[in-house]
């Protein structure tokens, strides 16, 4: 190990990096505010998915049968769900049964001792593996012989599903424009940076240092912009994680969020990734840009 | 050592700064370009150490085919070669030890290396005794000494000189041609373009002259006007 090489090239890069400190106070702010967002974003969507996955599986299909069903047609289509891969479970509610839960339901709201006769047929109460297979198994079922009406909260399904698509999208925008504010922020400090460092970077390609060379420095300066930054928010998050979160359940009741969810130690890592690769891109097309010129 | 041939250089505003010049300098010779302002003297070391390529025209540096080369290739074509300035470019806040180093240590030399060569290039150049300061302590010729030993220091064979004494007065400016002059009798090749007549008659080296981007003179131990001696001239 040739220490002075070392020593030479970290002074590089400090004398770089403290050259123009306001700029990287700015960058490394940058880059901290677009991390904590898109940190919070994801912890939130984390938890959220897991909280549409927990409706999800309340989410029933009620399969009414017909009045007049035999018992080799239950029988049948007991084998018939098991077989479907789609299913996770079938439970057969006898139409005494459908009646009592009917009751319970509308206790308060109607009398339902006014029903002097069931008018319920026996039902299966099925339930699938994902949100999105509802609407087709539904209208399988439908297909199946001593089956009737099909009925599910499809308004809710839809709702459901449509929320999912719309996080996801929302996402990748935010997330996008998160990188790209950052991006331009690193790299119009690097910019600045090359500029104040011109004399040095003609010396060297005068003297045949390499372009590698001649980017190092830069490419050390954006992964550091990047690094402190995102270990800035991570604190941040973290801060927020034992404050505002637990406001923010209390004052949010009505939505079930689920922290536990959340794989905490892979999360860090990704935004101490995220933040070091745009600190990294961004310096690299930065002084390439410059030295192609 | 250095090959032009049928080199001709257009700038893309249109100006021709060099139109279909051939050139042959052997290894260990010391050659003045002269020329009015203007006339492409810059242009042409320019292309020697691959700032510019021209538009026509083969080069050839130290057997490196310069007028071809890959921008990946450039650095290794300028570790054989050692360009100084008029204004010296030397980096203000090293002093002239780190600013001689700073050759070796950005092009990945070993540390035993760079200990070696600068003292002995800083010795070369007489300036041991103010390897610690910066140069803004120095007098002109000594930052322009600082600058030789910088161009110095990995070894060329070839050291291109543009205008080196442009901004000295003639005391400075002796030194730093005897100082090349030395530099050339250890063998490395020396290409000096200048506009000083005194520097140029009195050396009684090989002179190139540009008129407007030709070569109109080319003259083993010439002067600086139409490569004729003074006397030649008067008795002529
Ligand atoms: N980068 C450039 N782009 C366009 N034209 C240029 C460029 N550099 C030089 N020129 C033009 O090319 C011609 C030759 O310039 P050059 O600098 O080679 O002359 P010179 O002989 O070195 O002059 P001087 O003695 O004043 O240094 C001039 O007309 C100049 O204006
Ligand atoms: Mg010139």
């Amino acid at each position: 190990m040739d220490w002075g090489r070392v020593k030479f090239f970290l002074g590089e890069v400090g004398r770089s990096f403290t050259r123009n400190t306001v700029m990287q106070i700015t960058a490394i702010g940058t880059v901290a505010v677009m991390v904590t967002l898109l940190g919070a974003f994801l912890f939130i969507r984390t938890t959220l998915a897991d909280l549409g996955n927990g409706v999800l599986e309340q989410i029933e299909i009620s399969a009414y049968l017909d009045p007049n069903v035999t018992p080799q047609q239950v029988a049948a289509l007991r084998a018939a769900f098991k077989a479907d891969p789609r299913i996770t479970s079938a439970e057969f509610i006898p139409k005494s049964e459908g009646l009592k839960e009917l009751r319970e339901r509308m206790r308060g709201v109607v009398d339902t001792s006014l029903l002097t006769q069931n008018p319920l047929p026996d039902k299966f109460r099925i339930r699938v593996r994902a949100p999105e297979l509802v609407p087709a198994v539904a209208a399988d079922l439908h297909r199946l012989n001593g089956i009737g009406n099909v009925v599910y909260g499809q308004a809710l399904v839809e709702r459901l599903l449509r929320l999912g698509i719309v996080l996801r999208r929302i996402g990748m925008v935010l997330i996008g424009v998160f990188l790209i504010v950052a991006g331009i922020i690193i790299s119009n400090t690097t910019r600045l940076a090359v500029y104040a460092r011109r004399r040095e970077i003609a010396i060297m390609q005068l003297v045949g240092a390499t372009n590698l060379y001649v980017r190092m420095p830069f490419i050390c300066e954006g992964l550091i912009d990047g690094l402190i930054g995102a270990i800035a928010a991570i604190i941040v998050l973290g801060v927020a994680r034992v404050t505002v979160w637990p406001r923010m359940l209390e004052a949010l009741p009505f939505v079930q969020f689920n922290a536990a969810v959340v794989d905490l130690p892979s999360l860090v890592l990704q935004l101490l990734l995220v933040g070091g690769i745009v600190g990294v891109l961004a310096a690299w097309i930065s002084v390439g840009r410059y030295l192609q010129t | 050592m250095i090959s032009l041939r049928g080199v001709s250089l257009l700038y893309p505003n249109g100006v021709r700064a060099l139109d279909d010049v051939s050139l042959e300098i052997a290894k260990g010779e010391f050659v003045f370009l002269v020329g009015h302002s203007g006339t492409g003297k810059s242009s042409l070391l320019r292309l020697l150490y691959r700032e510019t390529r021209p538009t026509a025209g083969d080069i050839t540096v130290d057997g490196i085919r310069v007028d071809h080369l890959t921008s990946m290739r450039v650095p290794a074509l300028r570790r054989h070669l050692g360009v100084v300035f008029q204004d010296f470019k030397l980096l203000p806040d090293k002093t002239v030890w780190e600013n001689v180093a700073f050759a070796m240590q950005v092009t990945g030399a070993p540390t035993k290396d760079i200990m070696r060569q600068v003292p002995r290039a800083l010795d070369l150049v007489g300036l041991s005794h103010r390897s610690r300061m910066y140069p803004d302590e120095l007098s002109g010729g000594e930052q322009q000494r600082t600058a030789i030993a910088r161009a110095l220091v990995n070894n060329p064979k070839i050291l291109l000189c543009d205008e080196p004494t442009g901004n000295l007065d003639p005391a400075n400016t002796t030194e730093i041609v005897d100082l090349l002059l030395r530099i050339n009798l250890k063998g490395t090749t020396v290409v000096v373009a200048t506009h000083n007549q005194a520097v140029v008659d009195r050396m009684r080296r090989r002179v190139v002259r540009l008129d407007n981007g030709k070569i109109t003179t080319d003259k083993e131990r010439g002067y600086y006007y139409l490569g004729l001696g003074q006397s030649q001239v008067l008795s002529g």
